[in-house]
C-alpha cells in the first residue's frame, strides 16, 4: 500500500472509561505495524496533538446527553467509516443502568439537589443514533478481534460479529463449564468473538458482548432451573452490561 | 487427458490449493449478474462435465462454490456467471480484466451426459438455473448429432433478467433446437410468453421413455416442474436436477452441503429424481 | 513378543522414556474434569479418568488448522505446514480409539485429506482399557467400544500390580523393545488378563434398550418423531455436543490476512451443525431451520448416515455429549425414547 493517502484514524470518547482505547494502546507490535498502514490523527491516550481530518472514526462510549447526539452526528458526517469500540458504544454497557428507572428518578439519585442543572438523556448505543459500519464488542475489547476488524475496515469488507454463543469458543478452549462450578455464566446466550477470554482465566461470562440474535430462551430457562437458579438471577446478571437493551431481554426471557 | 491427470494429481496432493485463474473477459448481464471468462494457469483445461462446479477463491475473502457455465468443448477458457448476493460475490464483481482469482475443481457430479446420448432432451431453466445449463446446452450444440430432439424452456422474472442475451437469441434461431421463453412480468416490448415456467410444460410434445428432463432453478421451482414432468410420464431416473447448498470444501468433508446422509458436493450437485425422492425432509426441492 | 508387562512402579520411568521419543500427550486433571495435555511432569499423568473435555481429536484434527499460505500480489500459494511432528497419545480410552477409526474412514474416503493423513502417520496411540464405568453417561457397551478392537499401537490393561501391554504394531513394539523394565508377559499374566476381562463382563451391560440393529431401524423409521421436537426445545445451540464429539469433523474455512494486507493464511476451524447459519445459502434459504432439525441431524450423523455410507456407527459411546450438555440432553435417553416410540408404533400397526 502506498504511503501517501494512508487512511486517517481518529478516536472519540463519549460516556466511557477509556479502557477500550487503552486496549488499543496496549496492542504492542501490531500497533506499530498498523501505523505503517494508517495515520492515527486523534488519540488522546497516546498522543498530544489532535488532528482534524480523519476517514475512520473509532467511537468509544455510549450516547447519554443531547450534546453527545450532536457531536456523534457531526462525526458521522465527516467519517467514511464508524467503528463502535467496546460495550458502551455497541450495546450501551454499564451506562445502561439508568434506562431501567425513569430519568428523573435516576437524576435525583445521582445528582441530588443539583439534578435540575444536569443535561442527560437515556443511554443509547451509538448505532441507535447514527449508522455504524463496524462493531467491536466487549468490555474491554479483545485485541485480536480489534485487529481483525481494523483489517476488514482497511480492506473494505464487512466484519461479521459471531452470532453464536460464547460456549462455542469456550468449549474449543477446553474450559470446564462454569455451570459445573455452580456459577451462573452468561456464555450460553452471549455473542462469541472474545475467544471466551474471561472463562479461559477462570472467570465467568458477564455478557459484555450482548445477546445472540436468536437466544434459546426456553432452553436457557431450563438450564437455570437445573442448576437451581432463578430467572431473576440471570436477568440481574444481564443488567450489568445490557440494561440499555433491557427490553430485548425482557421480551426474550419474561414470556 | 494430460490436463485431467494434472488436475487429479493436484487434488490428491493439495486439494485445498487453488490454481491461478486470470479474468480475460467480463460483462454485466443484468444489474446483479455478471459474466466472467477466465484463463487458467499453464493454459490448463478443466476437462469438466457440464453441471460440475468450481470453488472460487479471493484471498482474504474466502471461497465460494460457483457453477461452470462453459462447456468442456470450449477449450482454453472457463466461464462463470455470478449473481451479486453478498460480500464475496460483491468483491468478485469489483474485479477488473487481468485480475487474478484462485480456482479449485472441478467438483461433484455433472449431468449424466453418457446416459443422455441418443435421447430427446427437455431443458427447464428458471432464473439463475440457466447458468449450469448453458454448459450443457453448449455441449449438446457442439455434439448435436449425438442427441435427439432438444427443447429449451427458459423462465425468468422480467425480460431484463434474461441471461446470456445474444447467445439465447442464437439458440432461438437454430432450427434444430426448440426454444421457449416465459417471464413472470412482461414489459411493453415483450412478445413472448407470460407466466410461470410450469405453464410451458403441458404443451411440450415428448416421448417419455426416450426423454431426459433437465431442471435447474430456485428451490421453490423444482417441486412444481418435477410434478409436471412426472405427469408426462418421464421416468424418475430421467428427471435430472441440480441442487444448490452451502459449501466450504468441495471434498465431502466440511458438512455444510449435506442433505440427510448425502454430500451434495460429491454425490451432486446433479441428481436424478430417483435419488432424491426418498429423502425424508431435508430436500426442499422434492415434490410432495 | 505379542504381550508385554510393566510394573506400575516403573510407569513414570517409561513415561520419561516416551517423552524423549516424541511429543507426548496424556490425560491430566483440570479442576474436576480431565484434559489431554502435553506431558511436562510425568506425575501429572492420570490413568484413571473420565473422558477428557475434548477428545484427543484436537491433536489430529486441530480446532484451527492451517490449510494454505497465500499472497495476493503476486498470486502465490504454498503449503502451510511443511512438516508434521511425531507424537504419542498416551492412555487413550477404547471409545476414543474408535473415534479415531471413524475419522480415518472419513478422511481416507476420496478425495483424501492430506493434512489429516500426514498427521495420522506421525501418531502413535497407546490405549488403556477401562475396567469399570467412567460414569452413567457412557454407552460404550452398546456401541461395542468398551473393549479394544484394534486401531492402537499399544494397549494397556491393569492387572493388579502391573499393566499388561498388547503390542499391535511395529510402532508400538519400538516403544517397548529394549526397555529393561518391560518384560514379555508370562502365561500367568495372560491368565490374569483373561480373568480381568471375565470380571469386566459382569460390570459392562448394554446401556441402550435394544441392540444396535434395532436402534438403526428406529432411526430409519422415526425421522419425523416428537423426540426431536423435545430435544430441540431444550437445546440452546451452544455447540458443546459437537465440539466434544470424537467423530464430529464439520468445519468452516476462513482467511486471515496479516497486517501487510497482502499475505495471509487460510484456516479450517471446527464448525458445528448446531449453528444457525450452518446450512443457509447466500440466497437466504435455510435447509435445516430450527434446533430440532439440527439436533436430529447430529443424531443421524451418529446412528444412521455413516452406517449407510461406511457401515460404521459414529457414536463411540464416550458419553461426552451428555456430560457436556448444560440442558441435560442425554444421548442414552434420547435413543431410548426413540426406541420406545418405534416399539409403540410397531405395536399399533399390528392388527
Amino acid at each position: 500500500m502506498k504511503k501517501q493517502g494512508k487512511p486517517k484514524l481518529a478516536f472519540f470518547d463519549f460516556t466511557d472509561c477509556e479502557g477500550c482505547q487503552l486496549q488499543f494502546a496496549n496492542m504492542g507490535e501490531a500497533l506499530l505495524q498498523l501505523t505503517e498502514l494508517v495515520d492515527i490523527v486523534n488519540f488522546r491516550e497516546i498522543m498530544s496533538e489532535a488532528g482534524e481530518d480523519y476517514n475512520i472514526a473509532f467511537i468509544e462510549g455510549s450516547i447519554t446527553t443531547d450534546n453527545d447526539v450532536k457531536r456523534i452526528k457531526r462525526i458521522r458526517e465527516k467519517a467514511k467509516v464508524i467503528i463502535s469500540l467496546g460495550a458502551c458504544a455497541t450495546i450501551g454497557g454499564v451506562n445502561g443502568i439508568k434506562n431501567r428507572t425513569p430519568l428523573e428518578v435516576a437524576k435525583q439519585r445521582v445528582y441530588g439537589d443539583k439534578a435540575d442543572s444536569v443535561n442527560t438523556i437515556r443511554t443509547f448505543a451509538v448505532h441507535e443514533v447514527v449508522k455504524v459500519d463496524y462493531f467491536i464488542n466487549g468490555c474491554p475489547v479483545y485485541i485480536p478481534e480489534v485487529i481483525s476488524v481494523v483489517k476488514c475496515a482497511l480492506m473494505g469488507k464487512p466484519y461479521v460479529v459471531p452470532n453464536y454463543a460464547v460456549c462455542v469458543e469456550c468449549k474449543m478452549n477446553e474450559n470446564v463449564c462454569r455451570y459445573e462450578k455452580d456459577q451462573e455464566c452468561l456464555g450460553p446466550v452471549t455473542r462469541a468473538g472474545c475467544n471466551s477470554w474471561c472463562i479461559n482465566y477462570g472467570n465467568k461470562c458477564y455478557g459484555c458482548r450482548g445477546l445472540v440474535d436468536n437466544p434459546a430462551a426456553a432452553g436457557q430457562k431450563d438450564i437455570l432451573q437445573k442448576y437451581g437458579l432463578k430467572l431473576e438471577d440471570i436477568l440481574q446478571q444481564f443488567t450489568l452490561y445490557n440494561d440499555a437493551m433491557g427490553e430485548k431481554y425482557d421480551k426474550e426471557f419474561k414470556q | 487427458m494430460i490436463d485431467r491427470e494434472i488436475l487429479l494429481e493436484k487434488m490428491k496432493t493439495s486439494p485445498y490449493r487453488p490454481m491461478k485463474a486470470k479474468i480475460v473477459e467480463m460483462r454485466m448481464f443484468t444489474d446483479k449478474e455478471k459474466f466472467f471468462r477466465f484463463e487458467l494457469e499453464d493454459n490448463i483445461n478443466l476437462t469438466h462435465q457440464p453441471g460440475q462446479f468450481v470453488m472460487v477463491s479471493m484471498f482474504g475473502y474466502g471461497e465460494a462454490p460457483i457453477s461452470i457455465c462453459s462447456s468442456p468443448t470450449d477449450k482454453g477458457y472457463l466461464d462463470l456467471t455470478v449473481r451479486n448476493v453478498g460480500t464475496f460475490t460483491d468483491k468478485l464483481h469489483q474485479l477488473d480484466e487481468g485480475d487474478v482469482v484462485g480456482i479449485r475443481g472441478p467438483f461433484g457430479k455433472g449431468f449424466p451426459i453418457d446416459n443422455m446420448f441418443g435421447y430427446d432432451i427437455v431443458i427447464v431453466a428458471g432464473g439463475l438455473g440457466i447458468v449450469p445449463l448453458r454448459s450443457l446446452i453448449r455441449y449438446i450444440m457442439y455434439n448435436r448429432n449425438d442427441f435427439g430432439n432438444i427443447q429449451i424452456l427458459l423462465g425468468c422474472k422480467t425480460p431484463k433478467d434474461l441471461l446470456f442475451g445474444n447467445e439465447t437469441k442464437e439458440w432461438q434461431r437454430r432450427a434444430e433446437i426448440k426454444f421457449n421463453c416465459t417471464v413472470d412480468r412482461a414489459d411493453p416490448d415483450w412478445k413472448g410468453n407470460v407466466g410461470l415456467i410450469t405453464s410451458l410444460i403441458p404443451g411440450v410434445d415428448l416421448n417419455p421413455a426416450r426423454t431426459y428432463g433437465v431442471v435447474v432453478g430456485p428451490p421453490i421451482m423444482y417441486k412444481f416442474v418435477i410434478a409436471e414432468l412426472l405427469k408426462k410420464h418421464i421416468p424418475d431416473h430421467q428427471i435430472i436436477l441440480s441442487l444448490e447448498r452451502r459449501m466450504r470444501c468441495g471434498l465431502g468433508k466440511c458438512g455444510h452441503c449435506q442433505i440427510e446422509g448425502v454430500y451434495v458436493c460429491q454425490s451432486g450437485p446433479v441428481f436424478d429424481y430417483s435419488q432424491i425422492k426418498d429423502f425424508k425432509g431435508e430436500c426442499h426441492e422434492k415434490a410432495g | 513378543m505379542k504381550y508385554a508387562v510393566i510394573k506400575k512402579d516403573d510407569l513414570t520411568k517409561w513415561l520419561e522414556h516416551l517423552k524423549k521419543k516424541a511429543k507426548l500427550y496424556a490425560p491430566k486433571k483440570k479442576e474436576n474434569l480431565f484434559v489431554f495435555r502435553p506431558v511436562k511432569d510425568v506425575n501429572d499423568v492420570c490413568l484413571e479418568y473420565i473422558p477428557t473435555i475434548l477428545p484427543p481429536k484436537k491433536y489430529y484434527f486441530p480446532q484451527k488448522e492451517k490449510l494454505l499460505r497465500f499472497s495476493i500480489q503476486p498470486f502465490k500459494t504454498a503449503k502451510a505446514i511443511s512438516e508434521f511432528e511425531e507424537f504419542i497419545l498416551f492412555a487413550v480410552h477404547t471409545c476414543d480409539i474408535a473415534g479415531i477409526q471413524c475419522m480415518d474412514v472419513v478422511f481416507r474416503d476420496g478425495p483424501e485429506d492430506p493434512n489429516y493423513l500426514n498427521r495420522k502417520e506421525k501418531m502413535t496411540i497407546i490405549g488403556i482399557e477401562c475396567l469399570k464405568y467412567c460414569d452413567d453417561k457412557a454407552n460404550c457397551t452398546s456401541m461395542a467400544n468398551h473393549v479394544p478392537r484394534g486401531g492402537y499401537d499399544l494397549m494397556m490393561v491393569d492387572i493388579g500390580e502391573r499393566y499388561i501391554l498388547h503390542i499391535n504394531s511395529e510402532k508400538g513394539e519400538r516403544l517397548v523393545k529394549g526397555v529393561a523394565y518391560i518384560k514379555e508377559a508370562s502365561e500367568k499374566d495372560i491368565a490374569h488378563l483373561e480373568r480381568v476381562r471375565e470380571e469386566k463382563k459382569k460390570i459392562f451391560k448394554e446401556e441402550l434398550k435394544a441392540p444396535l440393529r434395532e436402534v438403526y431401524e428406529a432411526f430409519d423409521e422415526n425421522f419425523h418423531s416428537k423426540v426431536w421436537e423435545d430435544v430441540g426445545n431444550r437445546c440452546v445451540a451452544c455447540g458443546n455436543c459437537t465440539a466434544v464429539c470424537p467423530t464430529c469433523y464439520c468445519f468452516d474455512v476462513l482467511d486471515d490476512m496479516d497486517l501487510s494486507l497482502n499475505e495471509g493464511l487460510r484456516y479450517r476451524i471446527w464448525n458445528s451443525c448446531q449453528m444457525d447459519d450452518f446450512a443457509k445459502v447466500s440466497g437466504g434459504e435455510d435447509f435445516r431451520k430450527g434446533r430440532d432439525l439440527r439436533q436430529r441431524h447430529r443424531y443421524y450423523r451418529k446412528f444412521k448416515y455413516p452406517v449407510d455410507k461406511f457401515n460404521r456407527y459414529f457414536c463411540t459411546g464416550c458419553g461426552r455429549c451428555t456430560r457436556t450438555c448444560m440442558a441435560g440432553i442425554s444421548l442414552i435417553e434420547t435413543v431410548n425414547s426413540l426406541l420406545k416410540e418405534n416399539a409403540a408404533k410397531e405395536n399399533s400397526i399390528v392388527p
